[in-house]
């Protein structure tokens, strides 16, 4: 019992250690999406937008949201031992993830033309690296998934759920920001 | 046990229904408001909000300092 305890007490400190390195990370991505943020206000101003699709946008950050919920279901999920909840939440989140992708990818870069002038530049810029965040994301929970029906995590121990959780947590934010300054401050340009 | 696992999912309930609702402001805000040279501040600020939640209930920035007791106390 007593190697058990001292076992568990050894995997919080590390778990400490991971968490702090993840948000370090976070932090420093933060950083390169603060970047193309400002970026946009100084090239494009408050005055103008780039020509998008306005119902697109709303459905795709309102998918984004809800993945986000199902993630948190999943990990409050997993930390109560409740592994039904935890594998259908997870799932939910992977295919709200993966619509999303779509969304942005197959519906609306088709309908935004990129005709090479600075607001298709900057719109392109921020939703791609956006996008391939959420795609690495994916791979993430994917990765996850298939560990967790190996049986590798536990209520006590399920780091790597919580990784993944906040990482795409971590992502939605990024969209939370990017949603306004892309789809609804300013007017069309042109 | 159950009370904590019933307070935990109303969390992200609540947290759901919070910025689906900011959401929807914000698109009208977007859409409906004339005066772009202003606009911009209060989007910003429902953005912020928004990320507030995310990262305080949906990240448990918390835990940073207090490690995960909470759950498993």
């Amino acid at each position: 019992m007593s190697s058990v305890t001292t076992t568990l007490n050894e995997y919080r400190r590390r778990e400490g250690t991971n968490r702090l390195g993840l948000w370090l990370f976070l932090i420093s991505d933060t950083f390169v999406f603060a970047g193309m943020f400002v970026a946009r206000f100084y090239l494009l101003g408050s005055g103008t937008r780039p020509e998008v699709s306005q119902e697109l946008g709303l459905a795709i950050t309102t998918l984004l949201l809800i993945s986000s919920y199902f993630m948190y279901t999943a990990e409050t999920a997993m930390a109560f031992g409740d592994t039904r909840k935890y594998y259908r939440s997870l799932m939910v989140t992977i295919a709200l993830g993966t619509l999303f992708l779509i969304g942005v990818v197959a519906v609306e870069w088709p309908l935004a033309h990129y005709d090479g002038s600075v607001p298709t530049s900057i719109f392109f810029l921020m939703t791609g690296f956006h996008a391939f965040h959420v795609l690495t994301g994916i791979f993430f929970l994917v990765i996850v998934y298939r560990n967790s029906k190996k049986g590798l995590y536990t209520a006590e121990r399920h780091w790597p759920v919580e990784a993944a959780a906040v990482y795409w947590h971590f992502v939605d934010v990024v969209w939370i920001f990017f949603y306004p300054a892309l789809y609804l401050i300013g007017g069309v340009a042109g | 046990m159950d009370e904590k696992k019933k307070q935990a999912y109303g969390i992200g309930n609540a947290i759901l229904i919070v910025l689906l609702a900011l959401t929807i402001g914000e698109f009208l805000l977007g859409n409906f408001a004339d005066v772009w040279s202003i606009v911009w501040a209060p989007l910003i600020a429902i953005a912020v909000l928004k990320a507030f939640f995310v990262v305080r209930d949906f990240m448990h920035v918390r835990r940073l300092w207090t490690g995960d007791e909470e759950e498993h106390a």
